[in-house]
């Protein structure tokens, strides 16, 4: 299982004409996938190193705190790993890795409200107030606080488009949404962002 | 419709954008966790060839006497220091063949340049203590002890070893040495203990 399957197919596989160093990472990530569904483990640690931070980063976005964040990215690398058998290589993993990790984060953001009805008058996090604030920090904390107000829908398609650079057909494969809704979804989320975000900029 | 991109949402993007940092434990923890996904996986699998062979009570008597060792098994997962995961990986400057771009990503880690970020995970439900001993530690018991995780009683380190070959073994309960039985078995164990024999950094 350990042995050297990846590194044999590193060495071996033709690369992309590597125009770009995108084009070549992207091989690389190719590899991986490759050899992780092979049941290389090493490929697969490969594969969370990889994309930890930019799964963590949409969690984080998605999800109010921290360790639910992290405990959705972990689920989501325990559901790759089973699921690798069956990904097809022809799909891209991007993707397919996003679809999984959205849903886990829909999950654990309907938990966080059953929580959250739960302490609603306990523990509502104060709005903090820009007086005593570095410009740079309120801004990023009114942003924080108009995406958090989005619908989860928008939300998630928000991201996905303009911090992770999804096209809307690897959305469209990643939300099971039609490309014209989750135009529409992105949309409302931009009109909604700007129209609070306008008056309060830096 | 041309993407909404407009100046306002260009600057919302740009601070949504940049990568959270990440604790290496996070990393370990999710393949802790695969690990204990493999290890179910492997045990369903037993019990499946065991039924069908017509030899359950064996196969019980068998798990008995392991469980009263507390060994089941151990492996040795990887994983390369991170340098910011995909955001070091798609600046990679020149376009370079894949492996030779993991081989610059391990020497942009700040520790140690040539070292490698290798992850025991070790399976002993019912120990109470497991060490990590090898000549990467002069075979010291006190240097290594291993995490547990309570859900599925595997045992965890992550250790950074230079790359070469390295000889190792588990220490259950400060008494019991045990190899690692999912590699490859040292002829030249120090001591004269059983030892394991863990390759970093292969060519």
């Amino acid at each position: 299982m350990t042995g050297p399957h990846h590194l044999r197919l590193l060495n071996s596989r033709q690369p992309a004409p590597a125009a770009q160093a995108d084009e070549s990472s992207a091989v690389t990530r190719s590899v991986l996938v490759h050899a992780a569904r092979g049941g290389d483990v090493r490929a697969f640690a490969g594969l969370v190193d990889v994309y930890y931070a930019r799964c963590l980063r949409f969690a984080l976005h998605m999800l109010s705190s921290r360790s639910d964040a992290e405990e959705a990215v972990q689920d989501t690398f325990v559901r790759v790993y089973r699921a690798l058998p069956k990904y097809e290589e022809r799909e891209a993993f991007e993707p397919w890795l996003f679809r999984i990790l959205a849903n886990r984060c829909r999950s654990a953001g309907a938990r966080e409200r059953r929580h959250a009805e739960l302490v609603e008058y306990g523990d509502v996090p104060e709005r903090s107030v820009a007086s005593g604030h570095d410009d740079a920090i309120a801004w990023r904390e009114e942003i924080g606080l108009a995406l958090s107000a989005l619908p989860d829908e928008q939300r998630e398609a928000f991201l996905m488009r303009h911090v992770e650079d999804l096209s809307y057909e690897d959305m469209s494969v990643a939300t099971g949404a039609g490309v014209s809704a989750l135009k529409m979804r992105v949309k409302r989320a931009c009109d909604a962002l700007r129209a609070r975000l306008t008056e309060v900029g830096p | 419709m041309i993407d909404d991109r407009d100046e306002m949402i260009d600057r919302i993007a740009g601070v949504l954008r940049p990568l959270p940092v990440v604790d290496d434990s996070a990393k370990a923890r999710v393949l802790v966790a695969v690990a204990a996904e493999r290890e179910r996986d492997r045990e369903q699998a037993t019990r499946r060839t065991q039924r069908r062979a017509g030899s359950s009570m064996r196969w019980t008597i068998a798990v008995g006497s392991l469980a009263a060792a507390a060994v089941f098994g151990a492996f040795v997962l990887r994983t390369r220091p991170q340098v910011g995961g995909i955001a070091a990986a798609s600046v990679a400057p020149s376009p370079t063949l894949p492996h030779a771009q993991l081989a610059a990503r391990n020497e942009a880690s700040e520790a140690d340049a040539a070292s490698e970020s290798v992850q025991f995970v070790f399976r002993a439900p019912a120990a109470s203590t497991v060490r990590v001993v090898g000549d990467f530690n002069a075979w010291d018991k006190g240097r290594a002890p291993m995490m547990r995780d309570s859900g599925s009683g595997l045992w965890s380190l992550t250790l950074a070893l230079r790359p070469g070959r390295h000889v190792y073994a588990f220490v259950v309960d400060d008494t019991l040495w045990t190899r690692d039985p999912r590699a490859a078995a040292a002829p030249d164990a120090d001591f004269g203990r059983p030892g394991s024999v863990l390759l970093v950094g292969r060519p």
